[in-house]
């Protein structure tokens, strides 16, 4: 039986294209591979310090690109700058993004320059302390609409986000560094990898049985399913990876596709949930 | 100032589709026949701005039926959801209380399209902004009513000061609730999860029979709360970076 008018969509489904959710995988990777870097410097293992950093300033530009992109007419970007809105999460995001990536790019430039290593190593310990803001803000963004897969979920998209993030900065340490200098990308990859599966069984239980369908069916099931496989593939192959080079790059290579595809999972789950009226329908009777 | 859609009276003819069309000069939407009814705009989107929902409905024996007819339209809610995700300060409250995107600052982000409980706003393909009902701002700087009110036949679209409107739709519903089982008053109310909207409806059904929400609530009620949620969660991540790195083999 159809519900609602004709079995129409209640609320409607974002008109973003999938240059978003490539932007929450690129911005996540790279606000706790900044972090990483940070702390790497700070323990004096400059090489890995070094592939982190340049990975935060790829994924910056990614996630520049994505941004300015999906607007259609790249000069609108500009809009965003006229005014500071507390209740807006992009917009507070769009100033946490510009402070970020700046600080990644003068860092990064400075790594591959050698040009005023004092400042690049003073805006590569303030991107490294507001990484993990980059990475979850995203989390707040989409937490803060209509579409009942992303709003419900209030304490463990959060994590999910957190976790995916983790997960990619550490695959790309494992994916890009030498295996004698990755170990804190390895061990970040493994507590993260098993962070996201963790996070998002529990996605699924703050959920309940009715509302986790939007997870689990139709395309973005079908993702989430993939991005299992290529995560339980690149925890185990993190873990036996130590001292070894080959399935180091396996490792990152897996969890990179595997956090990638997770986004898309998360991004396709909002979308289906607003398809179907019965989501929202069932999210309204719970909701005081 | 704002409607009251008294869907007891409307005929639909669409008369305010097209008057909203002609007057605010939205392209039209394609010629999709849908089959189902007589209703061939499906939804209000970024250049339909009235709908007019068209339900038929049957009796268990197939032996009665009605027709339910509802001109549905931007709610310019009290707590709108478009106006507080907006990022540029295109979605403004106007001094007559209605709320209006700004063509020329609007950016095309998409964000309010995803922050309005009832689905109102949607993209103009032809230049990716996005648009939806403006309640004629520009006719009521000049003290006109809103197109589609003036061109309504049947008075089913009212336009007014919203408080008025508010008595004037109880005083309706006492009225008609003996004739139509079933009536209701929808979005009337100022402590719902929108604050009331500035466009009220007289329904003969529930709400998700016209395809509205029956509990709207705006995305923003929960902000503090989603930040507070995200800290914890950006400063676990921050500690489990440092973790692992301090943690040498």
């Amino acid at each position: 039986m159809t519900q609602g008018y004709y079995g129409r969509p209640i609320v409607k489904p974002p008109a973003w294209t999938d240059l978003i959710p490539t932007y929450f995988f690129a911005g996540g990777l790279a606000g706790t591979a900044a972090s990483l870097a940070f702390a790497e410097r700070t323990a004096k293992n400059d090489r890995l310090a070094r592939t982190l950093i340049l990975g935060a300033a790829a994924g910056c530009a990614v996630s520049a690109f994505c941004l300015i992109a999906d607007l259609k007419k790249p000069e609108r970007f500009l809009h965003m700058l006229r005014v500071v809105k507390p209740t807006s999460p992009m917009s507070i995001g769009v100033y946490i993004f510009s402070a970020f990536s700046g600080s990644v790019f003068i860092a990064a430039g400075s790594e591959v320059t050698g040009i005023a290593r004092p400042a690049g190593r003073f805006f590569e310990a303030f991107a490294g302390l507001i990484g993990p803001v980059m990475s979850v803000y995203t989390s707040v963004l989409v937490g803060d609409t209509v579409m009942p897969a992303w709003y419900l979920p209030r304490k463990t998209l959060p994590a999910l986000f957190a976790a995916t993030s983790a997960s990619g900065a550490g695959a790309w340490g494992l994916l890009f560094a030498p295996a004698r200098s990755n170990g804190s990308a390895r061990r970040l990859a493994i507590l993260g990898g098993t962070a996201m599966v963790a996070a998002l069984q529990a996605l699924h239980h703050e959920l309940g049985p009715k509302q986790v369908e939007a997870y689990t069916t139709g395309e973005a099931g079908k993702l989430a399913r993939s991005a299992r496989v290529l995560n339980v593939g690149g925890i185990v192959c993190a873990t036996l990876a130590k001292n070894s080079n080959a399935l180091s790059k396996i490792a990152g290579a897996l969890l990179l596709a595997g956090g990638l595809t997770e986004r898309f999972a998360v991004y396709r789950a909002g979308c289906a949930s607003a398809k179907d009226p019965k989501y929202v329908l069932e999210a309204q009777t719970r909701l005081g | 100032m704002g409607f009251f859609t008294d869907t007891t009276l409307c005929i639909g003819c669409k008369a305010c589709e097209v008057a909203c069309k002609e007057w605010n000069q939205l392209p039209s939407d394609g010629y999709e026949f849908t089959g189902e009814s007589y209703d061939n705009t499906k939804e209000l989107n970024g250049n339909s701005w009235r709908h007019v929902a068209f339900i038929e409905q049957l009796g268990k024996e197939r032996d009665t039926s009605r027709w339910l007819m509802e001109s549905d339209v931007c709610k310019h809610c009290t707590h709108a959801g478009c106006l507080d995700v907006c990022p540029t300060g295109a979605i403004i409250r106007t001094e007559f209380g209605t709320v209006v995107i700004q063509d020329d600052i609007c950016n095309g982000c998409g964000y309010c399209v995803v922050a309005c409980p009832f689905g109102v706003i949607g993209e103009k393909q032809e230049d990716h902004t996005m648009g939806k009902c403006t309640l004629c701002y520009d006719r009521l700087k000049v003290g006109e009513q809103p197109a589609c009110a003036k061109a309504c036949p049947t008075e089913s679209i009212q336009f007014g000061v919203v408080d008025e409107l508010r008595e004037r739709a109880e005083k309706r519903l006492a009225n008609v609730q003996a004739r139509f089982e079933g009536a209701q008053l929808y979005l009337n109310d100022p402590n719902d999860g929108v604050g009331g909207g500035g466009s009220l409806f007289l329904l003969l059904d529930k709400p998700e029979v016209y395809g509205l929400p029956p509990n709207p609530i705006v995305p923003t009620k929960d902000l503090p709360l989603r930040w507070r949620t995200a800290g914890i969660a950006a400063a676990l991540l921050f500690g489990a970076v440092v973790l692992c790195a301090a943690a040498r083999e």
